[in-house]
């Protein structure tokens, strides 16, 4: 880690981190005024950057309900992964949204989504590579730079591996924490998804990340295909409860991180907003008997 | 081993033109073949989208059909992605998709329809704005007051219809069965105003004269050009209406050539 990135990470990012190490909900337009009626007993909310860009009425919503709540914002689009230049448009309007809603922790994903200058609307793998890292790191960098503040990055899902690959994802992503200070958001939904499709050891991967650099932990669910040749595939949909092994795995990360600031996902067939308190509280149980072993550890 | 580049052209290639040859070659197969793992992410890739332009059209949607609206998006998706994630920008080429497409053509006004409906949009995403301040207005020398340019309010759109676009929006929008029955599809050509509001997007019927007048001072016109390109309308009365509902945010004035080069401005 540089001198430089060393001062952005102890003078902004950490004294600007009002997200506690406690369990929130991704916040999605159908819960706009149920969270406003209701004021759940949430602990933090989460919301898609790219929801909040321009103006008007999601805005609206996001700065009431940011009086009462402290925000993350999960960007989908930045596409840190790109041989081609960031869109530095694209950066100034997360640069706005950030201003506007001064979020607690602001994170992008380990993918790529812009190739000659077209947003290809997915989250794609990147072969992990050396110059992919390079690609990476430099547009954390800028990233950070501009916004003047730390980020978080996210490992995906993925349903692919290229033949060329020669680093595993779980050094990637700690050498992009070491080579530019920003921090890990450890997806446990993705991890156990990728390794489940990929062949790779769930527990082995969380295992091999540095403890320091975990700023957030995501839990999603996701759907299961048995296809006609007997493979089984796991595809992160977002859309539905968080599997069992998945909390098993999050058990095991929280054992090895200590409590963190955990998120849960639903993007797809969003149910009402108790089933999503449901599931936080699910994650808030686990984080306080983390937190009470971790006490008595200390004690 | 590809550069990241040459990979990312290829899978692109792949997704959009369909053409997995040469990113298929950099992936392994482990079980499943590269042609099927690249269908995962076209498959994300096409609905996001198609989600994204129906939430940008619902009635074009409703009026022509799922199946069709989910076709018709696939061709408009290949022939122009997004620029960038800011999704809600997406889409704008729409209107003009499908004026060139064939089977479209049974409902002509259909790209009116949704000419209208990403006006809406773009309304309901404008970037929120302060209303102009009056009280500058009323500074001004009666001399310069023919000079000023108005800078518009970023939500208002002006549209031109040859078909009753407004009322069909309507009536699909509300799924009024009777109301679109009602409708005179001949004849009745329509001069729009979109906007929005503190109370949501408003779309507004104005006279001919009364939308070109507008869509002049929406251009930056100077006042008194406007005033001289449009007969027949109360320009004054106009003005005041458009003032009073916020509709343009800020105005410079532009000089007599012989006073001035530059422009002084005023928010």
């Amino acid at each position: 880690m540089t001198a430089k990135s060393m001062a952005r990470r102890s003078d902004g990012w950490t004294r600007r981190n009002s997200i506690p190490a406690q369990a929130g909900i991704g916040l999605r337009f159908q819960h706009h005024q149920a969270v406003l009626d209701v004021r759940p007993d949430m602990a933090w909310l989460e919301v898609h950057t790219e929801n909040y860009m321009g103006g008007g009425t999601p805005l609206a919503y996001l700065d009431s309900i940011r009086r009462d709540y402290p925000i993350a914002l999960h960007g989908v689009g930045l596409s840190l992964g790109s041989a081609e230049a960031l869109d530095v448009d694209h950066l100034e309007r997360i640069r706005q949204v950030v201003e506007r809603f001064d979020p607690g922790l602001v994170s992008e994903h380990l993918s790529w989504s812009v190739v000659n200058g077209v947003y290809i609307a997915d989250l794609l793998p990147l072969p992990m590579t050396e110059e992919a890292l390079d690609v990476v790191c430099r547009h954390v960098e800028q990233t950070q730079t501009y916004l003047r503040r730390g980020i978080l990055i996210e490992n995906p899902s993925s349903y692919l591996q290229y033949r060329h690959s020669t680093i595993p994802e779980w050094e990637f992503i700690t050498a992009i924490a070491a080579r530019t200070g920003c921090g890990i958001l450890c997806d446990i939904n993705n991890i156990y998804v990728s390794s489940c499709n990929h062949g790779w050891n769930a527990s082995a991967y969380l295992a091999a990340l540095p403890i320091e650099a975990i700023g957030e932990i995501h839990l999603a669910g996701h759907t299961v295909h048995q296809l006609e040749n007997g493979f089984t595939l796991r595809i992160d949909d977002h859309g539905a409860r968080v599997a069992a092994d998945v909390w098993t795995l999050y058990e095991e990360a929280l054992a090895r991180f200590g409590p963190r600031p955990t998120l849960i996902e639903w993007d797809n067939n969003v149910p009402p907003l108790e089933v999503l308190l449901d599931e936080a509280a699910h994650a808030k149980a686990l984080l306080q008997r983390t937190g009470t072993r971790e006490h008595a550890r200390a004690a | 081993m590809p550069a990241l580049l040459e990979l990312q052209r290829a899978v692109y290639r792949g997704l959009v033109a369909r053409e997995d040859g040469d990113a298929a070659r950099h992936i392994r197969g482990d079980g499943l073949a590269a042609a099927a793992r690249l269908n995962i992410y076209r498959n994300t890739l096409f609905g996001s989208l198609t989600n994204a332009l129906r939430l940008s059209y619902p009635a074009v949607h409703r009026l022509v059909g799922a199946d069709y609206f989910e076709a018709a998006a696939q061709t408009f998706i290949e022939s122009e992605l997004p620029r960038s994630a800011y999704l809600d920008a997406y889409g704008a080429g729409f209107a003009d998709f499908l004026v060139r497409l064939p089977s479209a053509a049974s409902l002509p006004y259909l790209p009116d329809v949704a000419r209208l409906e990403w006006a809406v949009s773009r309304a309901l995403h404008a970037p929120d704005v302060e209303p102009l301040d009056l009280r500058r207005l009323a500074d001004l020398a009666p001399v310069d007051q023919g000079h000023i340019r108005f800078v518009p309010n970023p939500s208002v759109r002006l549209i031109r219809s040859s078909y009753p676009a407004d009322s069909i929006w309507h009536a699909v929008l509300a799924q009024d069965d009777a109301a679109l029955a009602a409708i005179d599809f001949a004849n009745a050509p329509r001069w729009l105003l979109v906007e929005r509001l503190s109370t949501g997007v408003n779309v507004k019927r104005l006279t001919e004269p009364a939308w070109c007048y507008t869509t002049e001072l929406c251009a930056g016109q100077t006042l008194q050009a406007a005033i001289d390109a449009v007969a027949d309308v109360d320009a004054s009365a106009l003005l005041a209406e458009h003032l009073a509902a916020g509709r343009f945010i800020a105005f410079t004035i532009a000089k007599p050539a012989a006073a001035a080069q530059s422009s002084e401005s005023a928010r």
